[in-house]
């Protein structure tokens, strides 16, 4: 069983756009496919405005209306079994900044239906694994921007999904920071996590994940080995161009 | 586990509720404050309107004779009249100026012969109805001493019978002033809701509750439920202050009325009301600034209209139409019903209706308007 397997997805921002012509730039998404592997560290890679973070605000649910199939260990994306294997840390840091580290892994740890016992247990474990466990009772507001992501990352770590989507994980912060959230990915990837990365460092994407897919305007341009790829950003520029994205 | 979650949901919006600095002084301290100075800036309109005030008078009397000295004596007896003493150095403007006094009356010498008449100067910012209250009472004072008649008033008891009916219209200032300032605070409850809800759009905290397994309608009511309780907890506090602390400070009287138990259903209806207002503005704001912008406007506006800010009695007729568009006006009403009326539930429910309607007009816009992500 596939951890994710997406086919033939086409989704426009455009409620009016007709789903079964895929074409133009109304598209969003067009006929897309991609699969993850359980236990895979999966690299989604594509420039701005690509269709990245599209595509995870679907496969989480928060986007539907979209033609084609999603599912998550056998199950369809909206359904609660589904739902509950995913973890999801968003690119825009997206935590109650009033609220302590401990009340905001409470109420996302509360929504994915953890027990008391259980809640309090992982809120530890995951604010020990991201080096925030001494902040726990401070206020986010008073967070640097590397505790905020790593925050983030807790979040989406706290109910121990199966497969872990990280849109741009590290964009922001700074090394000591960046090197802590790849060094717990690869310890919760050794655990059996999948993981999808969509990132725009392409060395950690590289050293990182064993698959690629490269999007680009909505489509898929490659899909295969990382380790078939050389050098990851030549290859990158290669296929998507150089000419400036700012559309 | 569905009850946890809006446990949780609800604790969540408090929690950031209690935490923001401006929503505790906007919620509960400015409609207390507002109650405060404008129910002691309406008691000089109330006590206009209602039980009257007397004249501050300075009368001057330069003729001696027996007749100008009942004159004198007559109009310093009234109860329309308070006689003062004028200061030294003021003349009748500067009187008029300082506040010291509204009127001046001078019987010249030879007034009581017809060679001189008496002369009155009013300040000129009296009410009208002062100025010609004051004029009767000298004009049949006057004409009680040239027909020689002891009292006016007595001989015409038998030809005029007075059944005015006691006041149910006109609010006292803490009337008006508690319910009506508790009404505008509870739509300002708009400001915090539909920020707090724009914020977690724009942070996207709100997405990602949406990525767990959740109800929508359990995320809405997890966002309406703390705002609907903070409004009863609003009239609450505000009946409170009104019964036990601003009789105190302002030396007002303040009575619930004969069906206190009313205000109940009717408070439920308001809070209901003035969260489908928040949850309105929310859904058609943008940005968090247009949201606070939209709010503030919806409920000063609303406010100047429905009759809080000036009490619905005294405005002009068109003025008393336009407001009925108002749904702070329906809400005043239905509060002055109790505490003024003391009228039966059956006067107060169609209030309580089109108070209903507009809170479902405002869910259904919401409902078509807005945008989760």
């Amino acid at each position: 069983m596939k951890a994710l397997e997406i086919s033939g997805i086409t989704f426009s921002y455009n409620p009016l756009a007709d789903k079964s012509v895929a074409g133009d730039f109304e598209y969003a998404l067009r006929d897309f496919s991609m699969s993850v592997d359980c236990g895979q560290i999966h690299a989604l890679l594509g420039p701005n405005g690509a269709g990245k973070t599209t595509l995870m605000r679907l496969i989480t649910g928060q986007l539907r209306g979209y033609g084609g199939d999603i599912n998550i260990y056998g199950h369809k994306n909206e359904d609660k079994e589904a739902l509950i294997a995913i973890g999801y840390a968003p690119q825009p840091v997206s935590l109650f900044t009033a609220l302590t580290a401990m009340e905001n892994l409470r109420i996302f740890g509360v929504m994915a239906g953890l027990s008391d016992e259980r809640l309090k247990e992982r809120s530890t474990e995951v604010l020990e694994e991201t080096g925030l466990l001494s902040y726990a009772k401070k206020r986010t507001a008073t967070y640097s921007g590397g505790m905020l992501r790593r925050l983030n990352l807790a979040v989406a770590l706290l109910h121990s999904p199966r497969l872990l989507l990280l849109d741009e994980p590290t964009v922001g912060v700074d090394p000591q920071s960046r090197h802590h959230i790849y060094e717990t990915l690869k310890k919760m990837n050794a655990a059996g996590m999948a993981i999808v990365l969509c990132t725009h460092i392409m060395d950690e994407a590289q050293r990182l994940c064993s698959r690629v897919t490269l999007l680009d305007k909505g489509a898929v341009i490659y899909s295969g080995d990382m380790n078939k790829i050389d050098n990851l950003e030549k290859f990158f520029l290669e296929r998507t161009g150089r000419g400036l994205r700012d559309e | 586990m569905i009850f946890k979650k809006l446990k949780e949901l609800i604790r969540k919006e408090i929690l950031v509720l209690a935490r923001d600095r401006q929503t505790i002084p906007i919620l509960f301290i400015m409609p207390v404050a507002l109650i405060l100075f404008l129910s002691l800036a309406l008691q000089g309109v109330y006590v206009d309107k209602i039980s009257g005030r007397k004249i501050l008078l300075v009368l001057e009397n330069a003729s001696h004779t027996p007749k100008a000295v009942l004159l004198e004596k007559k109009i310093s007896t009234s109860k329309l009249i308070q006689r003062i003493e004028r200061p030294a150095g003021f003349d009748n403007d500067k009187l008029f100026e300082y506040g010291k006094a509204q009127a001046a009356i001078f019987i010249p010498e030879g007034f009581d012969d017809g060679a001189k008449p008496l002369q009155i100067q009013f300040d000129p910012v009296l009410d009208a109805g002062y100025k010609a209250a004051a004029r009767a009472l000298i004009t049949s004072l006057t004409a009680e001493l040239v027909m020689g008649i002891d009292d006016i008033e007595a001989l015409t008891s038998n030809f005029i019978i007075e059944k005015t009916k006691k006041n149910r219209d006109l609010p006292g200032p803490l009337q008006q002033s508690v319910p009506g300032w508790s009404i505008f605070a509870m739509f300002f409850i708009a400001i915090p809701m539909s920020i707090g809800f724009l914020r977690e759009k724009n942070d996207g905290t709100l997405q990602r509750i949406f990525t767990y397994p959740v109800n929508v309608h359990l995320i809405i009511l997890g966002k309406l439920i703390p705002y609907y309780l903070i409004n009863l907890i609003q009239f609450a506090l505000m009946i409170i202050v009104g019964i036990y602390i601003m009789p105190y400070i302002t030396n007002l009287p303040f009575a619930l009325g004969e069906h206190p138990w009313h205000l109940i259903p009717i408070t439920v209806v308001v809070a209901a009301a003035s969260t489908g207002f928040g949850v309105m503005v929310a859904s058609l704001a943008r940005s968090p600034e247009q949201a606070s912008a939209l709010a503030v406007t919806g409920a000063i506006l609303m406010g100047a209209s429905g009759g809080i800010m000036v009490p619905h009695v005294v405005m002009p007729l068109m003025m008393k139409k336009l407001a009925m568009i108002s749904p702070m006006y329906w809400a005043h009403q239905a509060y002055l019903d109790v505490f003024l009326r003391d009228a039966a539930f059956s006067f107060i429910l169609p209030k309580l209706a089109v108070l209903t309607l507009f809170a479902l007009l405002c869910f259904y816009i919401a409902g078509r308007k807005v945008k989760w992500m």
